[in-house]
């Protein structure tokens, strides 16, 4: 592969001031944004890349615990920003990140998928736990929204004897529905419209097409599980906190007004 | 003439009292107290925000009072498990609220729960609001306005409940449906038995159905009695008001 050189690198920055100097010239008012994001994109990747090689040189499990670890808590943070008014919604996201990084983790270390070595373990589980946390919180989200959009149904439900799961079974259903439907047309779509991250950059990596496919199957199969089993685990979890114990609609849980 | 027909429904001078409201109040009702007799039609009036919709919701436990106490047969209605109760007190929302699917889905739900649908259930059902029987496979969304509540009312009467509280369920419909639906309240009460408590904001509605009325105002139960009494000779000047419109 060929090394990018800090010159070559460099020359980006003029491709930035394309679209940085349409936002000024149509009055777009995010030149700045762009600009600033730009800035903060390269520094930031650059101290993953620090980070990733310091982590590369210490003893795998120490690696992959460490970073594992991080990743975890910044994805529960930001997925229950999501689930804001729902009890517990950190530690909801927390218990349901894990419990999918160490399903899925086993199974590619148990299976021999992928060896337990730190540059495999940590950019796949990355993977994984960034794809879960999107769908938590889109799950969270979800169903605060359906909650408010279908409170009439969920009314009609509960005077017709049907108990709190009962009357949530149709918001649940939408809320898993919602999360699989993207990943499954992605699956559909799969190498068609674009080749997948991963793919491409094993590919530049110098790997042969069919070994960055295999790879790439096992990460788009293992994200499509993970996010579903996410979104079922938050729904069937948070229905709950919307009613009472004598079966009643609470109110909102900071959905829509 | 829908208008001017008028509807025989029972009087209520020798049934029992079915529901018994005492002194229930919550943010948005006030010491509310009336009795409901078995086998009759209560109309409930009152200005838009009077508390109507609030008091049907507490008489099926989809809400609780802060104060007083609701009997359904003589026993506090906290005291029934809450799925009985709720099956036992039908409600009709003013807008049908149908499930996703079908409308078989839609009637089965109630009756579902507890593993009593049988097959030929939906076309009775659907006989009774004056459906036929090809709706029972219709999608509830390819539905007009008046189907899809005729649908919701069947879809309650599944359960076969003692009690029907209606909330303003004909204010969105024709004429023609509206009709339909008068009808067949009339049934439910003179055939079936059943008991209805009914928020109509159609004050001909409410002398045509009702052999009693509540007025409500502000939260509270302002007037109350047979449905003549209180058209035609009101007591309160609130009342009077409203009647003149």
């Amino acid at each position: 592969m060929t090394n990018i050189s800090n010159l070559s690198l460099l020359t980006m920055i003029l491709f930035v001031m394309i679209p940085v100097s349409l936002s000024y010239l149509f009055s777009l008012g995010i030149g700045k944004s762009a600009i600033w994001s730009s800035i903060r994109g390269v520094v930031q990747l650059f101290f993953i890349g620090y980070v990733l090689t310091f982590l590369f040189s210490i003893p795998d499990w120490q690696g992959v615990g460490l970073w594992v670890a991080v990743m975890l808590v910044i994805a529960s943070l930001q997925a229950s920003k999501r689930g804001k008014g729902i009890p517990y919604a950190f530690l909801l996201s927390f218990s349901s990140l894990i419990l999918i990084e160490v399903f899925v983790l086993s199974l590619w270390i148990v299976f021999d998928i992928i060896p337990f070595r730190s540059e495999q373990v940590i950019p796949m589980s990355g993977m994984i736990i960034g794809n879960s946390m999107v769908a938590t919180g889109l799950a969270f989200e979800r169903m605060k929204n359906e909650f408010h959009d279908s409170k009439g149904e969920i009314l009609a439900a509960l005077s017709l004897g049907a108990n709190a799961s009962q009357a949530s079974q149709l918001i649940i259903r939408k809320t898993i529905r919602a999360a699989m439907i993207p990943n499954v047309d992605g699956l559909k779509t799969i190498g068609l419209v674009q080749l997948p991250g991963m793919m491409t950059g094993l590919i530049l990596g110098g790997a042969s097409p069919i070994e960055a496919i295999r790879y790439q199957i096992v990460i788009s199969i293992s994200i499509f599980s993970s996010v579903s089993i996410c979104a079922m685990i938050i729904s069937l979890v948070t229905y709950r906190f919307f009613y009472n114990r004598k079966m009643q609609l609470l109110e909102e849980k900071g959905g829509k007004k | 003439m829908v208008l001017m027909k008028q509807f025989a429904f029972k009087k209520g001078s020798s049934m029992n009292k079915l529901i018994e409201v005492e002194n229930v109040s919550n943010e948005r009702v006030t010491d509310v107290q009336f009795s409901l007799m078995e086998g009759s039609l209560t109309t409930i009036i009152g200005p838009s925000g009077a508390g109507k919709s609030s008091l049907l919701l507490l008489l099926n436990r989809l809400e609780d009072p802060d104060e007083g106490e609701i009997h359904f047969k003589g026993k506090k209605i906290s005291d029934f498990p809450i799925s009985e109760l709720r099956r036992n007190i039908g409600m009709v929302f003013q807008q049908a609220h149908l499930f996703d699917g079908t409308v078989e889905d839609n009637l089965k739900f109630g009756p579902s729960l507890q593993k009593k649908w049988e097959p030929n259930d939906g076309i009775k059902l659907l006989e009774k609001v004056q459906l036929s029987e090809e709706f029972l496979t219709k999608e509830v969304e390819n539905l007009s306005g008046g189907e899809q509540q005729r649908v919701a009312f069947a879809r309650t009467l599944a359960n076969n409940p003692e009690v029907l509280l209606l909330d303003e369920v004909t204010s969105a419909l024709d004429m023609r449906t509206v009709d339909l639906m008068e009808e067949l309240l009339h049934k439910l009460v003179n055939e079936e038995g059943k008991t209805i408590l009914m928020i109509t904001h159609d004050l001909k509605q409410a002398e045509r159905l009702g052999s009693y009325t509540l007025f409500m105002n502000e939260g509270r139960v302002e007037e109350q009695g047979k449905t003549t009494e209180l058209f035609y000779q009101p007591k309160s000047a609130t009342l009077k008001h409203f009647l003149e419109g």
